[in-house]
């Protein structure tokens, strides 16, 4: 097999129109661009078409990119600028009521989990699979901007700085939104505990 | 450090995103703090609780959208080829646009376009433009829906319909056509078809130009071999011969890089004897390993490695 450039190298190939190095700089980062649409938009038709608009974005304008910053924040800054227009145009992220309307008449689901107890054993707590459902609940108590830096944290293990430039903005400003992110699931969760 | 405080940094604490001395502020009161320990072990919890929600990785979606991509890649870059060709596109080029762009159709709701390429005598037969009555077969795209207060709705989509075209092959409108048709149609098969025809006609520098990019890109060993097959006549050609030096290091289909070595051994060129030597170091399968010993035994060259 021919030697497998760097970075820099394949980046400089694309510039130069080498869509060969472009689908080898794709396969350097798009398990990670898929998992994360697949985490914050939950449906895998949507997170296919992120996935194409944002390699589609980077590939009409790597032209631009000057290697003043990590490439991986540039692709980043891309990919979930995408993921949040999803975000906000679906408005996946508007909270779950925690009451609904089921055949037996109107049921909080609060009152409805096994195993609630604070004094229950906590792990076995959020195994319970209706809790798997809060789980996502609380997610979607999010808005698009703390659900995102909380899946850059939690699932992406990026750190806060590299999210606040991704996000464009300060790594305190990407601290207090995971911080709300955190305390919002805690609220939605902490009975559970 | 008190109680509210520490609450605060809960969530950088457990994600280690605290330095090392706030680190210690926090520790020192957790020591002293049975309630924010608990309360940091709740935290710690629900956090881990959230991996069971993490969307499970899946490996045939993810091949999906690297084919989806790469097509849509190749179709941008042949769109901004044609429009470069022409600020107004010609009759052919809204064909072969079209004839591009049929891929990407996400919502079909008729039958797919056919070509059929004929050696009719004569000049080319086609049918003009016309409005197509209801019952003719659509591929359409609803692009948006717009309802107004008079009641009507207005639907904008994209239309395209069957067109059958004929012609001679040295035309240059059934040429694009076949050109298009090797670089973008879903279906192998056209592809195959279409590099069948044109490789009676690699003396063109572009059909030349598409059986390397069909070489080079093309997923399926079938087509590959095929564009071998149309650059035959080319193997002595100095950028042919650096393409099918190209094949024999990247092609993962043993088939295809024999067929590439008999081309480059169609005019033998000292050069050759490195490139050969540098692949008995890491070619794995036996056979194309054969081929290139009896290629370095012709050429009086050892098969060693230095």
């Amino acid at each position: 097999m021919a030697p497998r450039l760097d970075e820099a190298g394949l980046i400089r190939a694309v510039q130069n129109g080498d869509h060969d190095a472009f689908e080898q700089l794709v396969r350097a980062y798009d398990q990670g661009v898929l998992r994360l649409a697949l985490n914050l938009l939950r449906s895998p038709e949507d997170a296919r078409d992120a996935y194409q608009e944002a390699f589609l974005r980077v590939f009409r304008s790597i032209h631009t990119f000057r290697f003043d910053c990590n490439f991986h924040t540039w692709l980043y800054r891309i990919v979930t600028n995408v993921c949040l227009d999803q975000l906000r145009k679906r408005k996946v992220w508007k909270e779950e009521s925690p009451v609904v309307e089921t055949e037996d008449g109107v049921m909080n689901r609060l009152e409805n989990t096994e195993e609630r107890s604070a004094h229950a054993n906590p792990e076995r707590a959020l195994l319970s699979s209706e809790l798997g459902a809060r789980l996502q609940g609380a997610l979607q108590g999010l808005t698009p901007r703390e659900r995102m830096v909380f899946e850059l944290r939690h699932y992406q293990g990026m750190r806060l700085r590299n999210i606040g430039e991704v996000l464009g903005t300060s790594e305190e400003a990407a601290k207090n939104c995971l911080f709300r992110a955190t305390q919002k699931m805690r609220n939605s969760l902490g009975e559970f505990v | 450090m008190n109680c509210d405080e520490l609450t605060r940094t809960i969530p950088l604490y457990l994600y280690s995103e605290l330095s090392f001395d706030e680190e210690e502020q926090v520790e020192r009161h957790l020591e002293s703090c049975a309630a924010c320990r608990a309360e940091v072990e709740r935290n710690k919890v629900i956090l881990k609780a959230f991996d069971r929600v993490e969307a499970p990785a899946d490996d045939s979606l993810l091949a999906e959208c690297r084919q989806e991509l790469m097509r849509a890649i190749h179709h941008e870059a042949a769109r901004k080829r044609t429009v470069a060709g022409s600020s107004k596109p010609s009759f052919w080029q809204s064909i072969v646009a079209f004839w591009i762009s049929f891929g990407n159709i996400r919502v079909p709701v008729g039958i797919a376009a056919a070509l059929v390429v004929g050696f009719l005598a004569g000049r080319i037969v086609f049918f003009g433009p016309r409005q197509a009555p209801p019952s003719e077969p659509l591929v359409s795209t609803i692009r948006s829906l717009e309802p107004d207060a008079s009641g009507r709705v207005h639907i904008a989509l994209d239309e395209t319909r069957r067109r059958t075209v004929s012609g001679r092959l040295n035309d240059p409108g059934i040429q694009q056509l076949l050109l298009a048709a090797a670089r973008d149609e879903v279906d192998p098969g056209i592809r195959f078809e279409s590099l069948d025809i044109l490789k009676d006609h690699a003396a063109s520098s572009e059909v030349r130009s598409a059986l390397v990019r069909a070489l080079q890109q093309d997923p399926n060993p079938g087509v590959r071999l095929k564009a071998l097959e149309g650059l035959k006549r080319f193997s002595g050609d100095e950028s042919i011969r650096k393409s099918l030096v190209g094949v024999l290091q990247t092609d993962d289909n043993a088939g295809v890089r024999v067929q590439a070595i008999d081309l480059l051994m169609q005019q033998r060129d000292q050069s050759m004897v490195g490139v050969f030597q540098g692949l008995m170091r890491k070619e794995n399968n036996n056979y194309v390993r054969m081929r290139v010993a009896n290629a370095l035994e012709e050429m009086n060259a050892s098969a060693g490695v230095f």
